[in-house]
């Protein structure tokens, strides 16, 4: 967690040796973010497909959707299987997210994060190390 | 006259030989108006189409961070932007606009942005009177928070009683708090009392995305989360500034109770701000307009876009109106379980429900003006001819809430107000501590076991999300409405202490 980027919000920073696992990073920080993933069911399940020729705006659409679907289907995140490749000149991501409707009885919530910004948003390659900066507006 | 940046070096101050340091987290030069209002110059930023102006006391404006400064003069580049960007003293950073934002636009030449509105379209206040005292209610607090807690959903994925089809949502976003007066969740006296009557016109649902309507389908009489809340609060006598006024806004003192609402239109008004980023992003370059901040994406107010996103913004506030007004139905409902009398012999009327992110058309000295809030309230002074007969003699209510710990207040707009800021004044404490700071100071379970020794009950669904809304993380709120007060944009009515809270 980033602290002093969003005052009012939240901020993180994710990291990876390739881009699929700075990919894995950041959804493992929006799980988190939401609720303890350890004390969330995997009752509910389903696949995205996305494609985009340029990484950030894949990353940041994912990520949305991530938002998306907890609101739309009222569910939090126990994990998510995602695998990311770069074919024809786009790189192709899958996820399978598992998850449980809402429960705060059963499950330690967190945060309802809103939606993901633009707000000093970046995804950047540092030598062989992939860093994404992202500002969730809560 | 002039305050130093970073470097904090000496300058004098007005024209009485005085002499202090103003050390301001920025390198532009800021000048004083008066005690109360500073002024940052064209000359400070290229393509500044008007001075910024920053409503603070000088330890205020010492405080306030980096992005206030940076992107209020980032406000002031929009085009067809009207006499200042201005910025009240509970300003923060905030996306594309500083939170306390007030900028107003030329409908023809100007531009309409979402980093105008915030992505929570009509987050706003809502207060409701009762005539219990804090002697009725201290007995049954715990059972009346519990009742409370159980009957306004919170926090993450919450899903409210009201079940909604996309036929009747489109109502909802046509109609806002009408559409709940005739499903039976209020009084029509309430409609009265809400800015705008609880429904703007121009809302148009074709305007907005499959993506906002199934976010929002569910969430309808839902607080959220993050800095949003019910809050059972009590106005004792000694903090009654204005009786008279207060007696005309149903506020008689003695200890009684009220109870204040902060939320907004939720994910679905979320939805609505990325959809038309997204669009204005595109749009334009087709309109060559270059701004310096992506999150200052705008496109003309005129354009098809600009169009667009108003009808769609209309929808999501008709429908955070609607969500206020299905939680003062279950508001209504919790007090009169607890204490056996219908709400209506509790004298549980609305004092005021006021939005502070919006975009309005409103006329000025200009003539027809898109003025945005962001993070501001409307502050119309007595005897605006927007304001229904009951408020007239008054000024409009304002509502600004303080921290979970420290307070709220009651105010009421000026004729000063509508001559300087737009009719505008500010909305809340504004955040000093960052959530992650916040976190690291004090354990939710502790600041909760904190406030109930200071006479605070406290339910929150998550305990991370309870110790970020820790009273410290937040500026004075009684310093912040003093600036306020003193530079004649707003009249203090009533301080309003917190004894119950509910958060997500």
């Amino acid at each position: 967690m980033l602290d002093d980027i969003a005052l009012a919000d939240l901020a993180f920073e994710a990291e990876g040796d390739s881009l699929e696992n700075l990919f894995r990073g950041a959804t493992q920080a929006i799980i988190e973010i939401l609720a303890n993933p350890a004390t969330i069911g995997s009752a509910w399940e389903r696949t995205i497909h996305r494609q985009d020729v340029d990484a950030a705006t894949l990353l940041f659409d994912w990520l949305s959707d991530l938002v998306y679907w907890k609101d739309a289907a009222g569910v939090v995140y126990r994990d998510v299987q995602l695998s990311l490749a770069y074919r024809a000149g786009k790189w192709e991501l899958e996820a399978r997210m598992h998850g449980a409707p809402v429960d705060p009885v059963t499950q330690e919530l967190r945060s309802d994060v809103k939606g993901v910004t633009k707000h000093l948003y970046d995804l950047s390659q540092r030598g062989s190390r992939w860093y994404a900066r992202v500002v969730l507006d809560v | 006259m002039v305050c130093a940046g970073r470097a904090g070096r000496l300058e004098e101050m007005g024209g009485n030989g005085r002499v202090a340091e103003m050390k301001l987290n920025t390198d532009m030069k800021v000048n004083r108006i008066t005690d109360q209002v500073w002024e940052i110059p064209m000359s400070e930023k290229a393509g500044m189409l008007v001075p910024a102006r920053i409503y603070a006391t000088s330890t205020i404006l010492q405080s306030m961070d980096s992005g206030v400064f940076d992107q209020v003069t980032n406000v002031a580049c929009l085009p067809g932007i009207r006499r200042y960007a201005l910025c009240m003293p509970d300003g923060h950073w905030g996306y594309g606009f500083p939170i306390g934002g007030v900028a107003a636009f030329d409908v023809d030449g100007g531009v309409i942005s979402p980093g105008g509105v915030g992505y929570d379209v009509n987050c706003g206040m809502r207060l409701i009177r009762t005539d219990l005292t804090l002697e009725d209610v201290q007995p049954h607090l715990e059972r009346l928070m519990t009742e409370l807690f159980r009957r306004v959903p919170a926090g993450v994925g919450a899903s409210g009683f009201v079940r909604l089809d996309h036929a009747t949502l489109d109502s909802v976003m046509t109609k806002g708090a009408r559409w709940c007066i005739e499903q039976g969740y209020g009084w029509h006296r309430d409609l009265g009392r809400i800015e705008e009557g609880g429904c703007i016109a121009g809302a148009d649902p074709e305007k907005v995305s499959d993506h906002a309507v199934s976010r929002g389908i569910n969430q309808l009489g839902t607080l959220g989360s993050g800095n949003h809340y019910l809050e059972v609060q009590v106005v004792s006598n000694e903090r009654v500034f204005d009786r008279e006024t207060a007696a005309a806004l149903g506020i008689t003192g003695h200890d009684q109770i009220v109870v204040m609402v902060h939320c907004g239109s939720r994910g679905f008004g979320h939805q609505v701000a990325t959809d038309y980023l997204k669009v204005f992003e595109k749009a334009m370059r087709r309109y060559g307009i270059t701004v310096k901040d992506q999150q200052l994406a705008c496109a003309p107010f005129r354009s098809l876009e600009g169009q667009d996103y108003f009808a769609a913004m209309n929808c999501a506030a008709n429908t955070a109106f609607a969500n206020r007004q299905v939680i003062t139905h279950q508001i209504r409902e919790a007090f009169a379980t607890v204490f056996g009398r219908s709400a209506e012999e509790l004298g549980m009327e609305l004092v005021y429900d006021v939005a502070h992110n919006i975009a309005k058309v409103e006329r000025y000295q200009e003539g027809e003006l898109v003025v945005h809030r962001k993070g501001s309230t409307r502050a119309f002074g007595p005897g605006s001819p927007d304001l229904p007969d009951a408020f007239k003699q008054t000024g409009q209510p304002v509502i600004c809430g303080g921290s979970m710990e420290t307070g709220s207040y009651l105010l009421v707009g000026t004729e000063r107000a509508m001559q300087e800021t737009f009719g505008s004044t500010m909305h809340g404490s504004g955040r000093t501590m960052s959530r992650a700071q916040a976190k690291k100071s004090v354990r939710g379970e502790q600041l909760q076991h904190q406030m109930k020794q200071k006479g605070i009950v406290v339910k929150a669904v998550s305990m991370s999300g309870l110790a970020e809304e820790a009273g410290f993380a937040y500026k004075n709120i009684s310093e912040v409405v003093e600036t306020v007060d003193r530079a004649g944009i707003t009249k203090r009515v009533a301080e309003l202490r917190p004894i119950g809270n509910i958060k997500g």
